[in-house]
Parts: structure tokens; C-alpha cells; sequence
């Protein structure tokens, strides 16, 4: 708030409108986009043909799907709620970033998942599906040579029997003659997809249960517990198992089944801090100053435990991704969608003469989760004020 | 404390109840499905839709009242009358009891040496925090967990089992289960496992073992002249083991049901994994149930014995009013 606000009576203040300019413009900003997003869906649901033809740019056209529309929802939220405020709070980003800092390996990983985020935002609009072209199969990377027999034709150079990678396929290509590249860059979207969906499915109901459980109390609490508990005990792995049995695979069926089975520990995670927080003296004056039970979760609780629920999920989402391309490599998952699991079990007869095939989207995998691994652990040391001095 | 054990117990075979009646649900909804596209059929060859309906519906005992079905579903899950897979040409008993020890030959010493490394590495890195050691052992913890199991598997068969021959390529089910042959054939699966799950484990004991190594009773204990390793073991270890019970069995089980899937498919080990793959592939519906509510159950279980394992670790909870 700035210095030249006049000074108000204590009794003035409206505690349910007191929210600061930014929140306002910010929420504001939200519900626009938002209705924008909605007269978009309507238009594109009552509109029989695709919302963009092809043509130059977007090579193959683009057929909005309950997917795109559902990951644009969680793109907004993350930009409004999670950009906006580091935004506007400035100081706060900066001291964030400060911590943050101190950990390399994390700065590197954030690094690595920017890009992964731009190019599996963009990308895919520019490198369309990669079509099975069997005379192209089989070219190694730039950088690569391999024997002569091994791609049918080969793309680049041949010296000494020897065929050397080109910048035609600068991945290689897989043995029906796919550009790896292009599959890497779809499989980036598809990982971005699961991590932000169910980031939003996982925080927006776990938030709101932790909180509603833990200030309603009583039976409603006890309701709720009791079902996060069945809901822990049973293996989401396995209902999807018996889901794409009974009604097929697919991509949207993966993030919801997970998204909507796994904010439980998130659950738990909220109601036992805004328990321990509702004890805490600030809490106890800003109830005793007047403030309703919705300005308290807003502006104490819930901030307080954002910083645990943000790990929490970084820690998550990287599970979900390997177990996304563990269906996938198991051709349980979408397979109408090219992923890096589904690249990783094409080549895997091959991993003799052509290795790129199975160990270039492995490498990419690998990395997504480790680079996750690595700014999950640094947030945690960043976000979490408690832990100053301790690590 | 008997009274919240017996609570806790009667809560597992509720929610036992509760996930076997939705699985009723779910499959009377794909029944209708199935059901629409057979009388689709018939009425395109030029059949008679209504007398394929009724054929079907009394197959598969449709023609009975909703609550009949409920209830006989029921009591065979009880019965253990699990039906007869198609694809294996057994019952789904006999095809799971053929099955199961595949899968305990590899999972019981990936448990133990995960127990054992992952509880050591995380005590070690505790009692000696910024050492080379713990670095070292925090990265390779990191590696082991964001590699891929299923490539990481396929990479270290065409090392070892192509290019050093080390290993065989092709599981053997036949061999004797204590045999040199059948160790050598196990090795990457359960160093494959293993290097995956020890991460988490290492992580959390390290995390819990840090709380206690600078508590108050522990420099009381060394004050005393206590051994260090009885410092380890009763002063650090035995409050830490309580949180960590919990991790063990959630993290663990949940880390077990999906690399079984991925580790006997990519390593070729028919046990209950591949056995539930292989019921999907060939759309065995009875063999695909049974499978997929055996991890459940083993699921309910575990969380069953880890909230008794809480009671009697830690005195100092107090279950009277919960």
C-alpha cells in the first residue's frame, strides 16, 4: 500500500472489501480473459469445422480439443495467480530469487524447464505431425556416424562406408522415418499439459478441501478426511489401468483420472497447517479485530501454506510425468498423441544399431525430471520462511 | 489404543466394500456399452437385435434383477470365485497363484536391500551433513530417481545382456528360484528397482534423521559416553522410524504396483504385472478385475499395518479421542 493512503480508524476498514489494488485488477484481469476464453468455446462449440484452417504458419491446422481448452484455463490461472503477483510484488520476487539463486543446479534446471515450456508451447505449431516416411528411417543425428546399412537412404554424408548425421534430422530419425526432433517437441507439450492441468486440478481442490475441512471442523471435516483417506489408499495407477480397459485410453482420461485422484496429500497438507496457523496470535487479532472466517483463509492461511503446496506439486508433477511415459512405452496411453514414452518403445528392438531412437527422448525424460527435482528442492528452501537457517 | 486398531480395521474392510461396489458400477456401464454394439450388429446383419439381447443378457446373467447381480457379485469377490480368464484358459485363481511368485522373487530383495541402503545412506548423510558423502549420495539419489526405469532397464539389457553377455536377454521361468542362473537373472531387475526407490527413502530418513541429531537427548546421550552407534540406532533411529513408516508403505507400494508393469514387460519376468498387461491386451475382462483389485487390496492392507505399525512405534500417541 502506498505511503500517501490517509491514515484510517481501525474500525473503518471494510474487512471484506480491504484487498489491495493489485488483487482487484488482477482478479479483474482474470474474469476478463476468462470471458473472453468463454465466448471463444462457444463460438468454437457451435462452429462445426476447426478454429484454425491450414495454413503457413500452423502447418497442419489446429482442432481446439477439450484438452487445449482446458489447458488454456490453467495457463490463465497460472499467469494471473502465480506471474501477476510476483509482478507486482517486487520486492518479495527479489527475495525469492535471492534464495533461489544460491542453489546453481536449480538455476540451470529453471533454465532447462523455460525452454521446455516455450518450445512445447510453440512448438508444436510450427514442426506439425511427423509423417511415416520409410525410406528416411533410421538417420542418426548430427554429429553421428553409423555404418552405411543402417539407414535405408542415407540423409547426409557417406565417407568410408560411414553414414554422418545431417541438419535435415538433426535428432536423427526413427525406423519409419519420423524426425525425432518433431516428436521431442511433441512430447514437451504433453508433459507441460500434465504438469500444468493437474497443478491446477490438484491445487484448487486440494486447497479448497484442507481449508473447508479445517475450519468447518466437525462432521464435515470428518466427511472429508475420511474420504481423502480411501482416496490415498487406492492406487490411481490401477483405476486407470481398469479405466482405459473399460473405455480406452486417452490423454484428457490420464490428467483427469490423476489430477482429480492425487490432491489429497495437498488436502492434508492445507488442513493440518491451517490448523496450526488459526492457533497462531496474528490469526487470533485479526479475528478479534473483526475479520470473517474468508479474509482469514485468504489473507493468513492460505499464503502461508503456498509455499508448501508449490513444492509439494513441483515434487508431483515429475511423477506423473514418468508415469505418463511409463503408460505410454506400455502403449496404455493416448496413442493418437506422440510422447517420449511412446518414441522410447519404438526404438527398443533397435537400441543395437540405431541407440538415438530409444536414448534421445530417455535423455529429455530424464532431464525434465531431474530439472524438477532440482527447483522443487531450491523452492523449498526459498519459500518456506520457517526453514531460514536450518536447511 | 486396541480400540483404534479395531477401528482402523473395520475402516479397511468399509473401504474394501466401498471400492468393490464402484468397480460394480463401473463394469455395469461398459456392460450397456458392449451391450448396445452387439445389438447394433446383429440388427446389421439382418438379425434380430432384441433376440441377441436377450441372448447376451443371459450369458452374462444380465436378465437378473440389479440387486441379485450386486449381490452375487459380491459374494464371489468374498469367495474368492473370481471367474475364468478366457485367455489363459484357467481360472483366475490358478492363472494369479502361477504368477504371484515371479513377482515375490524380485520384490522381496528389492524391499530389503532398499530398506537397508536407503535407511544407511540417509542415516550416514545426516550424521555427516555437507560431507563429500552426503553430496554424493544426494546426487546419485537424484539420478536414480529421475531415470526413467523402463529405459533405464532396456539401456543396461543391451549393455550387459548384448554387448558383455553378461546377463541372459530372455527370462527363464524354469530355473530353480535358488540358483546361480535365476540370481544372474534377476540382478537388473531388482538393481533396476532399486536404484528408483532408494531416492525417496534416503531423502525422507535424512530429512527425519537431521531432526533428532541435534536434539537435546541425543547430546545428552553422548555426554553420557554413549557408542556412537547406539546413539544412532536408539536415540536417532527410533523416533525417526515413526514418520518414516509412513513414507515406506505409501511411497513404496504406490512405487511397486507401477514399476511391476514396467519391469516384467521390459525385463520379460511373467508375474503379476505382466499378467494384468497381458489380460488388458487381450481384452480378458475377469483376469483384468482380479489383477488390478489384488494391488488395491494389497494397497489397504499396507496402510492397514502402517497405522498399527504408528501405534506401536510411538507411545507418546495418544489415540483416546480419535
Amino acid at each position: 500500500m502506498s505511503s500517501d493512503t490517509p491514515r484510517r480508524q481501525f474500525e473503518d476498514i471494510d474487512w471484506d472489501a480491504d484487498r489491495g489494488v493489485g488483487l482487484t485488477r488482477q482478479t479483474t484481469g482474470f474474469l476478463a480473459s476468462l470471458l473472453v476464453l468463454a465466448t471463444l468455446f462457444v463460438y468454437d462449440y457451435l462452429r462445426q469445422s476447426p478454429l484454425f484452417e491450414p495454413n503457413p504458419v500452423l502447418r497442419d491446422g489446429w482442432d481446439i480439443t477439450q484438452l487445449d481448452w482446458l489447458f488454456t484455463l490453467s495457463l490463465l490461472l497460472f499467469c494471473f495467480y502465480i506471474i501477476a503477483p510476483l509482478w507486482t510484488n517486487r520486492r518479495m520476487a527479489a527475495h525469492y530469487w535471492r534464495e533461489f539463486r544460491k542453489n546453481r543446479a536449480a538455476v540451470v534446471s529453471l533454465g532447462y524447464l523455460v525452454i521446455l515450456f516455450t518450445l512445447g508451447l510453440f512448438g508444436p505449431l510450427l514442426v506439425g505431425k511427423p509423417s511415416v516416411e520409410l525410406i528416411q528411417g533410421y538417420q542418426p543425428p548430427v554429429g553421428v556416424a553409423v555404418d552405411n546399412s543402417v539407414p535405408l537412404q542415407c540423409a547426409g554424408r557417406v565417407a568410408n562406408g560411414q553414414c554422418y548425421g545431417s541438419w535435415a534430422f538433426p535428432l536423427g530419425t526413427t525406423g519409419e522415418g519420423k524426425d525425432i526432433l518433431a516428436l521431442v517437441v511433441l512430447g514437451m507439450r504433453v508433459s507441460i499439459r500434465i504438469g500444468l492441468i493437474t497443478s491446477f486440478l490438484i491445487i484448487s481442490i486440494g486447497a479448497t478441501v484442507g481449508t473447508v475441512a479445517a475450519y468447518l471442523g466437525g462432521l464435515v471435516d470428518e466427511v472429508l478426511m475420511r474420504y481423502v483417506d480411501i482416496q490415498q489408499v487406492f492406487p490411481s495407477f490401477l483405476l486407470y489401468i481398469l479405466l482405459i480397459y473399460l473405455f480406452g485410453g486417452s490423454l484428457l482420461m490420464f490428467i483427469l483420472v490423476f489430477g482429480l485422484l492425487s490432491w489429497g496429500g495437498t488436502a492434508r497438507l492445507v488442513r493440518s497447517a491451517a490448523l496450526q496457523r488459526s492457533e497462531n496470535e496474528y490469526v487470533e487479532v485479526a479475528r478479534c479485530a473483526g475479520a470473517n472466517a474468508t479474509h482469514v483463509i485468504r489473507r493468513h492461511i492460505l499464503p502461508n501454506v503456498s509455499g508448501t503446496v508449490i513444492t509439494n506439486l513441483t515434487l508431483l508433477i515429475p511423477g506423473l510425468i514418468l508415469f505418463e511415459a511409463g503408460l505410454a512405452f506400455l502403449s496404455l496411453g493416448d496413442p493418437t498423441i506422440p510422447s517420449w514414452g511412446q518414441t522410447i518403445a519404438a526404438g527398443r528392438s533397435d537400441l543395437g544399431s540405431a541407440w538415438w531412437v530409444s536414448t534421445v527422448p530417455g535423455v529429455f525424460l530424464f532431464l525434465t525430471i531431474l530439472a524438477f527435482n532440482f527447483v522443487g528442492d531450491a523452492l523449498r528452501d526459498a519459500l518456506d520462511p520457517r526453514s531460514e537457517g536450518n536447511t | 489404543m486396541r480400540w483404534y486398531v479395531v477401528r482402523r480395521l473395520l475402516w479397511a474392510v468399509v473401504a474394501t466394500f466401498i471400492i468393490l461396489s464402484i468397480t460394480w458400477a463401473l463394469l455395469l456401464v461398459t456392460q450397456e456399452q458392449a451391450l448396445a454394439s452387439i445389438q447394433f450388429q446383429a440388427a446389421v446383419s439382418g438379425g434380430d437385435a432384441e433376440a441377441a439381447r436377450e441372448a447376451y443378457e443371459q450369458r452374462r446373467g444380465l436378465d437378473r434383477p440389479l440387486w441379485r447381480q450386486y449381490v452375487d457379485y459380491m459374494t464371489n469377490m468374498a469367495t474368492f470365485n473370481w471367474g475364468y480368464s478366457t485367455s489363459r484358459g484357467q481360472p483366475v485363481t490358478a492363472a494369479i497363484m502361477d504368477a504371484l511368485p515371479y513377482t515375490v522373487m524380485y520384490s522381496v530383495p528389492w524391499t530389503v536391500l532398499t530398506v537397508v541402503f536407503g535407511l544407511s545412506v540417509g542415516l550416514y548423510s545426516a550424521t555427516h551433513q555437507y560431507s563429500k558423502f552426503d553430496y554424493a549420495a544426494t546426487f546419485v539419489a537424484f539420478f536414480g530417481y529421475a531415470i526413467p526405469n523402463f529405459w533405464f532397464g532396456i539401456i543396461l539389457l543391451v549393455i550387459f545382456g548384448v554387448h558383455l553377455d553378461l546377463v541372459p536377454i530372455v527370462f527363464d521361468p524354469d530355473v530353480p528360484v535358488f540358483s546361480l542362473a535365476n540370481i544372474k537373472q534377476l540382478v537388473l531387475p531388482v538393481f533396476v528397482l532399486t536404484t528408483g526407490s532408494i531416492a525417496s527413502l534416503a531423502r525422507y530418513s535424512r530429512a527425519e534423521a537431521l531432526e533428532y541429531v541435534q536434539a537435546t537427548f541425543t547430546k545428552t546421550a553422548k555426554a553420557k559416553g554413549a557408542s556412537e552407534r547406539r546413539i544412532l540406532l536408539r536415540h536417532v533411529l527410533r523416533p525417526a522410524a515413526v514418520p518414516l513408516s509412513t513414507i515406506l508403505v505409501a511411497d513404496l507400494l504406490g512405487l511397486f504396483i507401477a514399476s511391476s508393469y514396467l519391469v516384467e514387460v521390459v525385463f520379460g519376468i511373467p508375474g503379476l504385472g505382466q499378467l494384468s498387461f497381458r489380460a488388458i491386451q487381450n481384452q480378458d475382462t475377469p483376469l483384468v478385475l482380479a489383477t488390478t483389485l489384488i494391488g488395491v487390496f494389497i494397497a489397504i492392507v499396507g496402510n492397514l499395518l502402517q497405522d498399527i505399525a504408528y501405534t506401536v512405534l510411538d507411545p507418546r500417541i495418544d489415540y483416546g479421542d480419535r
